[in-house]
């Protein structure tokens, strides 16, 4: 039986949200938006994972297996971010999202 | 404090500084390096946590797949894949946009319980019952969206689409 302190967790999670937030509106590369999202996603389900961890009865797993769905989410949204990062390579030629203006080809 | 309590400050504190660093190399691979690291260590907290499914799902999907996938993105979109167009300014702006979200988030957090609450330890047996039970429609909604996603990425990059 260990405790660990939910100031320190919620601290982790409000701080990596802020940073990704913060990567979402400076990076043009859409690589690194990507990322960004990615690391705000975590933000969200270390909380999930956290609060889940202290629940007193077995029903509090449903914090776990809210997690579980949205890493499945999140590994969608970057297959497909990566899909609109090749096709706007291909039909633009840069994946600065500064110069993307159009998908069509 | 105790050996986990120390162990939980150091995870976190790479935590952030590899978040930072991902954001802020210039070198696009040395960003997915640091993101990788990232994820490993988030894993790390998940099996602190006592969720070592979660764990190894994250090792798995985050730290694997999704590491590979943006490499993967990285190679097909450049000549050279080491090139220094990753980063760009800090921007004032932005970052006081993040420091207002982290201000208010932590702010509006009302008050805990002073006395730490035990850590629960279930077994993954417990968390599939759960998965496939009440949360059994979510799971549904998982894997139409992602059957959805895969189709629609596919139609994103097939050739010669009008």
């Amino acid at each position: 039986m260990t405790a660990l302190p939910v100031e320190g967790f919620l601290v982790l999670s409000g701080g990596l949200l802020a940073i990704g937030i913060f990567g979402l509106l400076t990076r043009r590369n859409f690589i690194l938006i990507l990322i960004a999202v990615e690391i705000a996603m975590n933000a969200t389900i270390l909380n999930f994972v956290y609060f889940a961890a202290f629940a007193p009865t077995a029903a509090g797993l449903s914090g776990q297996a809210i997690a579980v769905v949205l890493i499945g989410f999140a590994a969608t949204e970057v297959a497909v971010g990566l899909a609109i990062v090749l096709a706007l390579n291909r039909i633009q030629g840069t994946i600065n999202v500064a110069q993307a203006t159009e998908l069509k080809e | 404090m105790s050996l986990e309590e120390l162990a939980f400050l150091a995870l976190a504190v790479v935590a952030l500084a590899t978040a930072v660093a991902a954001l802020l190399v210039r070198e696009l691979v040395h960003t997915i390096l640091w993101v990788s690291v990232f994820f490993v260590d988030l894993s790390a907290i998940y099996f602190l946590l006592e969720a070592p499914f979660l764990g190894v799902l994250q090792l798995g999907v985050y730290a694997g797949a999704v590491t590979i996938l943006l490499l993967f993105g990285i190679m097909v979109t450049r000549k050279r894949i080491f090139s220094r167009d990753a980063a760009t300014g800090l921007g004032p702006i932005p970052l006081a946009l993040a420091a207002v979200t982290f201000i208010f988030l932590i702010a509006s957090v009302g008050e805990f319980p002073n006395s730490p609450t035990p850590l629960q330890t279930y077994a993954p047996a417990l968390l599939s019952a759960q998965l496939f039970g009440p949360n059994g429609p979510w799971l549904l909604l998982l894997g139409l969206i992602m059957l959805s996603g895969v189709a629609g990425a596919i139609y994103l990059v097939r050739e010669g689409r009008e």
